[in-house]
């Protein structure tokens, strides 16, 4: 079905925005509100979610080579709750990229284009991105690799740019109420790390597999270290009141005033936000088209692209009543959602995976 | 007939390609570089001032035609009404153009609106897109717009100057986000720079001067509750840590004339400390001058001077801020210096006891000021200019 081969670094490459691209923008000010100035601990802890489900992803793996975790949930659960399985997973990914896009055409629509439909802003990405996915693993594995150092730059360029105006002593005093806050904090961001398990649906098209687990926990480590930086970075900007703003990295972006010139930067901070939401929706995009067509044991997967870039754009337009509701959505529920179905999930296919494989070596 | 189809589609394609079709034209909208607010009984009075386009630029090819008349590269117009927002859609009813907001300069506060609480007006200018929170914050001991009405003689608008005379430092500095973290902070307190018009000079017309900071409104909660003067400013600048120039005179006991040097570095440390149920706070100023004036007779390269003058340097330090203290700490008990914050990175356990009665305590804190002052180098003269040599005292 798919012939294209993709290689471990790609592999890292596609991981690093379809965590990081929604991570940096609505999750600060979660994290805040509950970590306040010990916030740039929380990404720490929650990278050890990215670690386990990436170790769970690839232990399946090793169990049923070149299967995707919809043809192996089949195998170790039986016909009719492997399709089970399968359906959930494809319903959960249908809803979260809704709400990937959802959350995209808000920002968008929040800071820049106010009075633009936002069906209009949802439709126009979704088509771009079905594109990308008709063409392929490869296509959307080499516009990561091209799209991705940018915005690390771009990040790290902000970051440089803001130093004139960062106060240090806004992280202390550290562990004021414990250590409590910080896990607090990253009960959220964890639940983005969960998203790791997409390797699971990647990992069969991987060129050099060996390398597969190396290069998806480098990733892990770089997505941990972006998160920790871009926190430490609006804590010492904004300080006390990066909580207040939905956007926190935004807010601190235009704050960046450069000898009298050097200002209004944030047409950029939005031309980084398009690029990585572009490619975490072409992936999730992809891994959703793919997983179905494998359900629905098709033979070829390009015919159900654009019906099912239709479906997310309702998903998007149904997941919340407004920004409110979303932002609440994510703060409260996420952990839930998107832990059960992609860290306890994948634990339970690899319980029934070792018991299956009793007696006989993995 | 696949040719057709493939011209069909093309030619349709066409009307999608049109461009934006919400477009604003830059001369569709008003740029707006001051906001000023005002306080007209219950209502709120909004001023915007304008760039005038037609105006901009214009004076370099005109040579003197201007002078004479007012330059007025700006205009200033007013809405009213009970909110910030209502105010704004009044007085877009006013203007041709769409108001832009993404480039205002300065926020200016009247007295009265400053007196009635800024809070407000705080989440309408921090929740608005356009906004930005570098925009500095002023209050007017007038009123808002007869300080964005101006039009100065060197800048092209009272918002360029205004924004100019906060970066310098010379007093306080403060952009929208310093009020925001000031507000919500544990201080319970704030400090906003004020500004006053210069007086005018003969055979200039009433508008062509500037408002300049010369004081700093002090805020209680988001109410300003009166003024401090810029002598009083500086202290506060200086336990604030936040002093970039300043030229200190002092005289010597036993020399006519006085010393006047200036500040090319300068550190504060605020370090808290508790005792028996007490607070104190240590105010640790270290500083490093260079000579800018010697009207006495002492020379500077005695080390015996230096000393002198180091330590009468660091006493005139010393009396300006335990002025400010007096004022602010003790007779208008507001926290502008941070030592909330100071306490809460330090004793963090205590602060959540005491954090509720601060009103109570902060006043009640014990000061101690201490000064470290070093003077580097004498400028560019050896002994002082224009006496003769034997009357220099070695």
């Amino acid at each position: 079905m798919e012939k294209g081969k993709i290689s471990a670094l790609q592999l890292a490459m596609m991981l690093y925005p379809a965590i990081i691209a929604t991570a940096i923008l609505l999750v600060p000010a979660i994290t805040a509100h509950h970590a306040k100035q010990d916030m740039w601990l929380s990404p720490i802890w929650a990278a050890v979610t990215g670690v386990i489900t990436v170790f769970i992803a690839v232990r399946l793996f090793n169990y049923y080579p070149q299967k995707t975790a919809i043809e192996y949930s089949e195998q170790i659960a039986g016909k009719w709750l492997g399709k089970f399985i399968g359906f959930v997973f494809l319903f959960f990914y249908l809803h979260v990229s809704g709400i990937i896009v959802r959350e995209y055409g808000e920002f968008i629509i929040g800071n820049f284009f106010i009075r633009t439909p936002l069906l209009f802003i949802m439709g126009s990405m979704i088509l771009v991105c079905a594109f990308a996915v008709r063409g392929g693993v490869e296509v959307v594995a080499r516009l990561s690799e091209v799209a991705v150092p940018v915005v690390i730059v771009v990040i790290a360029l902000f970051i440089i740019m803001l130093i004139p105006d960062m106060e240090i002593k806004n992280m202390f005093p550290i562990f004021e109420h414990g250590i409590m806050p910080s896990l607090k904090g990253a009960i959220i961001p964890q639940s983005w790390f969960s998203e790791c398990f997409l390797i699971a649906f990647l990992l069969p098209y991987v060129a050099n597999q060996k390398d597969g687990q190396k290069y998806a926990l480098f990733s892990v480590a770089a997505i941990c270290s972006t998160l920790v930086v871009v926190n430490f970075t609006v804590l010492f900007v904004l300080g006390n009141i990066t909580a207040r703003f939905v956007y926190p990295v935004m807010s601190a972006v235009r704050y960046i005033s450069i000898a009298d010139f050097l200002e209004h930067l944030e047409a950029f901070v939005m031309a980084i936000w398009v690029a990585g939401a572009f490619l975490k929706i072409a992936v999730f995009y992809y891994v959703l088209v793919l997983s179905t067509a494998q359900w629905l044991r098709l033979s070829d997967y390009r015919l159900i692209v654009f019906p099912i870039g239709f479906l997310i754009l309702l998903f998007g337009n149904w997941s919340a009543p407004n920004v409110m509701e979303l932002s609440h959505f994510l703060g409260t529920s996420t952990p839930f959602y998107l832990n059960t179905v992609q860290t306890v999930i994948p634990l339970l296919l690899l319980l029934g995976a070792k018991w299956r494989h009793r007696g006989k070596k993995a | 007939m696949k040719r057709a189809i493939i011209c069909f589609v093309v030619s349709i394609s066409c009307f999608l390609l049109s461009g934006c079709w919400d477009r604003t034209e830059l001369n569709d909208l008003a740029l707006v570089t001051g906001i000023g607010i005002d306080q007209k009984g219950k209502e709120i009075e909004l001023t915007a001032q304008l760039v005038v386009p037609k105006k901009l630029g214009a004076g370099a090819s005109m040579g003197g035609n201007n002078s004479g008349s007012s330059g007025g590269a700006t205009i200033v117009r007013s809405g009213t009404g009970k909110t910030l927002a209502d105010a704004i859609a009044h007085l877009q009813e006013k203007l041709p153009r769409r108001l832009f907001w993404g480039h205002v300069k300065v926020i200016v506060f009247g007295e009265k609106a400053a007196k009635a609480g800024i809070r407000a007006h705080m989440d309408f200018l921090s929740r608005n897109p356009q906004m930005r929170l570098r925009s500095n914050v002023v209050v007017s001991d007038k009123t808002a717009k007869s300080v964005l009405e101006l039009l100065p003689p060197i800048e092209q608008s009272s918002a360029e100057v205004l924004r100019e005379l906060s970066n310098s430092q010379i007093l306080m500095n403060i952009t929208l986000k310093d009020v925001l973290q000031m507000l919500s902070g544990e201080t319970g307190a704030a400090a906003l720079p004020m500004v006053t018009l210069l007086p005018i000079e003969k055979e200039k017309t009433p508008l062509e001067t500037i408002a300049y900071i010369d004081r700093t409104a002090i805020f209680k909660g988001d109410r300003m509750i009166g003024s401090i003067g810029d002598k009083l400013t500086r202290g506060a600048l200086w336990i604030r840590n936040e002093i970039e120039q300043a030229n200190i005179t002092v005289s010597l006991k036993g020399a006519e004339g006085k010393i006047t040097s200036t500040i090319i570095r300068a550190n504060t440390k605020l370090i808290p400390s508790y005792k028996n149920g007490r607070w104190k706070m240590t105010i640790d100023i270290t500083s490093r001058d260079d000579v800018l004036l010697n009207a006495t007779n002492l020379s500077l390269y005695n080390e015996k001077h230096i000393h002198q003058l180091e330590k009468a340097l660091a006493q005139a330090t010393i009396e300006r801020v335990n002025a400010t203290l007096k004022k602010v700490q003790k007779e208008m008990h507001a926290d502008i210096f941070g030592f909330a914050d100071v306490i809460h990175r330090k004793y963090p356990k205590q602060w959540n006891r005491i954090k509720n009665r601060w009103d109570d305590i902060f006043p009640e804190i014990e000061v101690k000021v201490k000064a470290n002052v070093v003077v580097q180098r004498p400028g560019m003269n050896t002994t002082p200019q224009g006496i003769p040599e034997d009357e220099v005292e070695k």
